[in-house]
This record gives C-alpha cells, sequence and structure tokens, in this order.
C-alpha cells in the first residue's frame, strides 16, 4: 500500500482516537498530523496493513498523552463549558452521547485512553495492553472503574439508561 | 454487550478529519523534506567552508615550519662559517709564526 492509500484508510482512525481524548479537533488534526509524518518516515519498517493499524494505534495513543503532559491540559477539569464541534451525530441519543464525552474527557490519561480504544476501536483489553504497554489486569481495572464512574454520574445527572 | 456500552460505543464513534486534512499532510510531508534538502545544503556549505579553512591553516602551519627549517639550516650555516673563519685565523697564526722562525 502507499502512503496516500494508508493515509486515506485510517485517517478517520488516528483523527477520532486524538479527537476523543483530546476533545479539541485542532489539537486532535495537530498530533494526528504528527503521527501521519512519522508515519511516512517509517514506511519502510512497516510490514503490512495490520501492523500499520497496531502501529498508528500506539503511536497515537502516546502522542495523545504527550500532548496533554506538554501542553499541561488539564484533564480533571470538567469539560463541560467546552464548545461542541460541529460534527453532526448520526444516531444515538446526542445529548447523551455528548454527556458521555464530555465525562470521559474528564478521566486521567490513561484509563481516558482504555475507554476511547476500547469503545471506539472495540479493541479486547489484551489488545489495549498491547498498544498503551501496561499489564492486561490493569487495563481491566481502568476499565471496571472508568465504567462504574461513567454509570454512576450518569445515572445521577440523566437517569437510569440501562 | 449492555445498552451502556451500546451507548458508550456510539458516542465514541469515529469521525472524519476536516476535508482539508490530507492536502495538510503532504503539505508538512513536502515542508520537511524542503527543510530537510535546505539542512542538507547549509551542511555541505559548512563542510566545504570547513575544507578551505583547514586547507588555508595547513597551508599557514606548513609555511611557518618552512620558515623555521629555514631559520635553523641559516643558523648552522652561521655556525659553520663562524668556525671556519676561526680555524683559518689559526692557521694563518701559525703560518705567520713559522715564517718569522
Amino acid at each position: 500500500m502507499t502512503f496516500g492509500e494508508l493515509l486515506r484508510a485510517n485517517q478517520s482512525m488516528v483523527f477520532s482516537l486524538a479527537y476523543h481524548f483530546l476533545r479539541d479537533p485542532g489539537a486532535a488534526e495537530e498530533v494526528a498530523q504528527d503521527v501521519f509524518l512519522r508515519l511516512h518516515g517509517k514506511m519502510d519498517s512497516l510490514e503490512s496493513a495490520k501492523h500499520v493499524t497496531f502501529w498508528l494505534r500506539k503511536v497515537t495513543s502516546h502522542r495523545c498523552i504527550d500532548y496533554v503532559r506538554k501542553r499541561g491540559l488539564q484533564s480533571t477539569i470538567s469539560l463541560e463549558d467546552v464548545a461542541e464541534p460541529s460534527i453532526p451525530e448520526h444516531h444515538g441519543d446526542p445529548l447523551l452521547n455528548r454527556r458521555l464525552r464530555q465525562l470521559i474527557a474528564t478521566l486521567p490519561e490513561k484509563p481516558r485512553m482504555v475507554m476511547v480504544l476500547r469503545y471506539q476501536e472495540d479493541l479486547t483489553p489484551e489488545e489495549i495492553s498491547d498498544v498503551l504497554e501496561m499489564p492486561v489486569r490493569t487495563v481491566k481495572s481502568h476499565l471496571q472503574r472508568s465504567l462504574g464512574m461513567l454509570r454512576e454520574k450518569i445515572d445521577r445527572s440523566m437517569g437510569d439508561i440501562r | 454487550m449492555e445498552d451502556f456500552e451500546r451507548q458508550l460505543k456510539d458516542a465514541l464513534s469515529r469521525k472524519e478529519p476536516s476535508p482539508s486534512f490530507e492536502a495538510k499532510v503532504f503539505g508538512a510531508i513536502a515542508a520537511q523534506q524542503t527543510g530537510r534538502i535546505r539542512f542538507w545544503r547549509w551542511a555541505a556549505a559548512l563542510a566545504v567552508m570547513l575544507l578551505v579553512v583547514a586547507g588555508f591553516w595547513m597551508r599557514h602551519e606548513r609555511q611557518i615550519e618552512e620558515r623555521a627549517a629555514g631559520e635553523a639550516a641559516k643558523a648552522r650555516l652561521q655556525l659553520a662559517l663562524r668556525i671556519t673563519v676561526t680555524e683559518l685565523a689559526k692557521i694563518q697564526k701559525s703560518v705567520r709564526t713559522s715564517t718569522e722562525e
């Protein structure tokens, strides 16, 4: 596959990982652009499309965490005041989706990335553990704790949706 | 999968970047390559400059060494001449003494 084909095939995945983690479309595009620049320089050493996807998820996740740390962005501050980007909702409850994204944005960096990889990319805890280089046990614990926290806050603010 | 998890998947569904994203990436790659070419041009110019400076410096050093060698040879020649003059004076003195006798 050429670089252009890889870019077209993966831009939505890379941008969305960064967007759901950073909650800022401009910053997400900056990170995604940087990731694809690195991919361009690594083209010779990546063997297959599967390898490229794994590499992109890994680099994007780490780059997002670094971005937040370097910019000193406060992940634990509620983002309720942040304006929503003009990305249309296709299905589901837009209000609930918005609230869920806001709550996910309040999670600490690693649990937040675990949640994004689990529910955006549909990765298993084992796959997330490979991408984020952390024990499977830790991934499962982050998932459990984050889900519990989100459920509790959603129940409190919007009623029981289960 | 529970409804809540389905709702999470829905909330975190993939989004598309702006339509100009692809062009921005290619632009950044081109800028990076131009930057790299510019860097190598500067590096090459700097290397040539360093070679020229090194050449001049080596030539200057060689000139200093040659001058020092010349000075040493001159000193040796002057010493040899002084010794010769002294020896000749001695010979002249002994010849004169033997003639007078």
